[in-house]
């Protein structure tokens, strides 16, 4: 585990320094966010609905920002070659470079909670905490995804391109699932409503997490 | 009785799409001993390093490091294993001492706070510990990847150019490092575009030519050698 805390906190500090990542994604989300608000100007029984969606696309393309950042620390200079030379197993390479993705996404998500519920009139009540089990399924689902792909884009010319190309369409299915509990969420609906959306997100994490674990040592490995 | 390489390659060739970069390369590397391959650039110098590495896979060939392949060493023999490669391999936005901390905890050395201000002290850098590696020079971050590919104590070293970008006391620092290193039993491996000479330091030296490994000064000749010369 000293391996594991020692690239978490190297991220973090990282991340501190600089605030490039964190400062990126809430940017991002408010520019998508207004852009929404004003495109969409739902009505009343239809606000659940726009601002769960505009949540998630704020989400994916933050997300997709702040995953490249988190692994261009690691390109520059290539440090990257001196972590896949190091004794340290690649799963937990992964793991490490995951945690700090989340913590990156959550922290930028917050804000982006905060900034539907004001352009969208929505209110301050319990149904924002029911938004946190899709948020947060949702969050490792895309930080384990991003994270792998942009370990393997990293590695080529045209890796801001073809990381969007690659995560946004492996997303969808958790992005339906998540636009969907989402909405369940903040309209007041049961929590069963939400289940079977929980479900899928709970899948696409499983895959995800195990396939990056499984498949990090190669993305990073030798020429 | 023949002392076993601590790495050894056997036919090793490597191309890039249909450029070859290394051709039949047989070569052995012992405890204590150091090796110099010279070559000009893009010769397959640095190329070869990151082989023994196992940074890059041969197209042909194998190569065992410590008696395991090259691709798949255990983590106990990575751990043996120091680098120097062209990119300081350092993050610029953390202090040196930060660097260096960080690549002995990943690395599992013992008491590593000790171990971290005696090799900034080796290096000559104990006094700019706290500054980010982004304001250092470029010499300055040639001795700080010296240190942290030392620090791990390993038992092979590979360096490439390992004076490149150093002022003339950072070379004999550097040389004082590496002659320690092959004293300590260490194998060590480093590239150079010329001949050199460290003090008090037996070099057995190998120029790389047209991806072949020949002795140094016999590279008009085309020739070849099975292993380094002096085995």
């Amino acid at each position: 585990m000293g391996s594991f805390a020692a690239l978490l906190r190297k991220d973090l500090r990282l991340e501190l320094r600089s605030g490039q990542s964190t400062l990126a994604l809430f940017a991002l989300s408010l520019l998508i966010l207004v852009v929404l608000v004003f495109a969409l100007s739902p009505e009343p029984r239809d606000r659940a609905e726009a601002s769960a969606g505009a949540l998630w696309v704020a989400m994916v393309f933050a997300g997709m920002l702040g995953a490249t950042r988190a692994l261009l620390s690691e390109n520059e200079n290539g440090c990257i070659r001196a972590l896949a030379m190091s004794p340290v197993d690649p799963a937990m390479l992964y793991g490490a470079k995951l945690a700090a993705a989340f913590i990156f996404m959550t922290v930028a998500e917050a804000a982006a909670v905060l900034l539907v519920v004001l352009f969208f009139n929505l209110d301050f009540g319990p149904s924002l905490l029911r938004l946190a089990p899709p948020l947060v399924l949702g969050t490792l689902g895309f930080s384990a995804l991003a994270t792998l792909l942009a370990a393997i884009s990293g590695r080529t010319r045209a890796g801001d391109l073809l990381l969007p190309l690659l995560a946004v369409p492996m997303f969808v299915p958790a992005l339906i699932a998540g636009v969907k509990s989402s909405a369940a969420a903040l309209a007041g609906a049961p929590f069963s409503a939400m289940s079977q959306w929980l479900g899928v997100l709970v899948a696409f994490d499983v895959l995800f997490v195990t396939l990056g674990g499984l498949l990090f040592e190669h993305v990073i490995g030798e020429d | 009785m023949m002392a076993t390489p601590v790495v050894e390659t056997h036919a090793l060739s490597k191309s890039f799409g249909e450029t070859p970069v290394l051709r039949d390369v047989n070569l052995k590397l012992f405890a204590g001993r150091a090796a110099v391959l010279i070559g000009g650039n893009g010769a397959g110098k640095s190329t070869l390093l990151r082989i023994l590495g196992g940074l890059s896979r041969p197209s042909a060939g194998r190569v065992t490091v410590f008696g395991e392949d090259s691709l798949s060493l255990s983590h106990q023999s990575r751990r043996r294993i120091g680098m120097l490669s062209h990119q300081s391999w350092l993050y610029p936005n953390l202090t040196a001492r930060e660097n260096i901390e960080f690549y002995a905890t990943l690395y599992g050395v013992p008491h590593s706070q000790a171990a971290c201000d005696r090799w900034l002290d080796q290096v000559g850098l104990l006094a700019v510990a706290d500054e980010r590696v982004r304001s250092f020079s470029r010499g300055m971050e040639q001795r700080l990847s010296l240190a942290r590919a030392m620090l791990v104590e390993p038992m092979l070293l590979l360096l490439d150019e390992p004076f490149a970008a150093l002022d003339p006391d950072g070379v004999a620092m550097a040389s004082g490092l590496i002659r320690a290193q092959v004293e300590r039993g260490c194998a060590v491996a480093m590239t150079a575009h010329g001949a050199l000479q460290l003090d008090g330091l037996e070099l057995e030296a190998c120029s790389v030519a047209r991806g072949r490994l020949v002795p140094y000064g016999e590279e008009s000749r085309g020739g070849r050698v099975r292993s380094m010369p002096g085995r």
